[in-house]
């Protein structure tokens, strides 16, 4: 069972146990709205019609409006801090493909699970399958890579 | 404004813009990024005397260099990587500049594939990635 982000985002510090093959990522939940869509174009300064004008994006590929790609990117950060303490900030990386859009009034989820720890320029790293979903529409489809400091014992 | 770019004229590799563009990581694009994403952490409230940056706003800086390509409205965003090689504190410009790498059709789609950068003022590398993006219908 994925833990509430609420309660991750309360663990202080890094924690190295955390960084285990098999560890499920905290969920970060998202009612996405056209209003949190406008919000982001006016944040980032992508007014691309797709996002914003209902009359342009109704001849579009999707017959609606959709949210920025780099939105949900921005979830997937959040949460990724959240499992981190912040360390995602200072060196993670994260590599997906967006494959189904996000509309105004979508549940959006995204977690994660940890597929395996291995060593990445001299120094341990989880790669990390990400999952993105709407009910049972997947979003996005990609890893996320982060290093850590191993424990070291005395 | 310049005209759009057409897709049959972007050539792999081409830089753009010609001369970094800058982005000034200030406390008003971070406030506004982090209200618009309901991101409450307290990782970047003011520590220490310096304010810590969210690393994505990567999400907003890639569009100040996606406007420098000139591609027509319309264009979709269907790939992102993106290496975070250091924290960002407010107050810190970024040099941001894009190289195209590829371009191929797939399913009647005409995508466009780049790697960008961000330094920091001191040139040392913040953030790289990689873009693939569809390209808007030609105007």
């Amino acid at each position: 069972m994925n833990a509430d982000i609420s309660q991750v985002s309360a663990i202080g510090g890094s924690a190295p146990g955390r960084f285990i093959a098999g560890e499920s990522l905290p969920v970060l939940s998202r009612h996405v709205t056209q209003r949190m869509i406008d919000d982001y174009a006016k944040a980032s300064g992508d007014f691309n019609p797709i996002h914003v004008d209902p009359d342009f994006a109704r001849n579009g590929p999707f017959g609606r409006t959709i949210a920025h790609g780099l939105m949900t990117l921005a979830f997937a950060a959040q949460m990724l801090n959240a499992w981190t303490n912040g360390a995602f900030d200072e060196s993670g990386e994260i590599d997906v493909t967006f494959i189904a859009p996000v509309f105004a009034d979508d549940l959006l989820e995204i977690t994660g699970t940890v597929e395996e720890i291995f060593e990445r320029e001299g120094k341990p790293a989880a790669r990390v399958r990400l999952m993105c979903r709407v009910g049972d529409r997947q979003i996005l489809a990609g890893t996320a890579i982060q290093p850590f400091e191993p424990i070291r014992k005395s | 404004m310049e005209a759009y770019l057409r897709y049959e004229d972007v050539e792999i590799g081409s830089v753009y813009p010609p001369e970094p563009v800058l982005f000034e990581i200030g406390d008003g694009n971070v406030d506004a990024f982090l209200a618009a994403t309901g991101n409450e952490s307290d990782l970047y409230d003011e520590r220490h005397g310096a304010r810590r940056a969210p690393s994505m706003i990567a999400s907003v800086y890639l569009i100040d260099l996606l406007t420098a390509r000139r591609s027509p409205p319309g264009g979709i965003h269907a790939k992102q990587a993106i290496r975070f090689h250091r924290s960002l504190a407010v107050g810190e410009t970024l040099a941001l500049q894009a190289r195209v790498v590829d371009k191929y059709v797939r399913k009647e789609r005409p995508y466009i594939v780049s790697e960008f950068e961000a330094r920091g003022s001191d040139g040392v590398l913040a953030a790289s990635g990689r873009i693939t993006s569809i390209w808007g219908k030609d105007q």
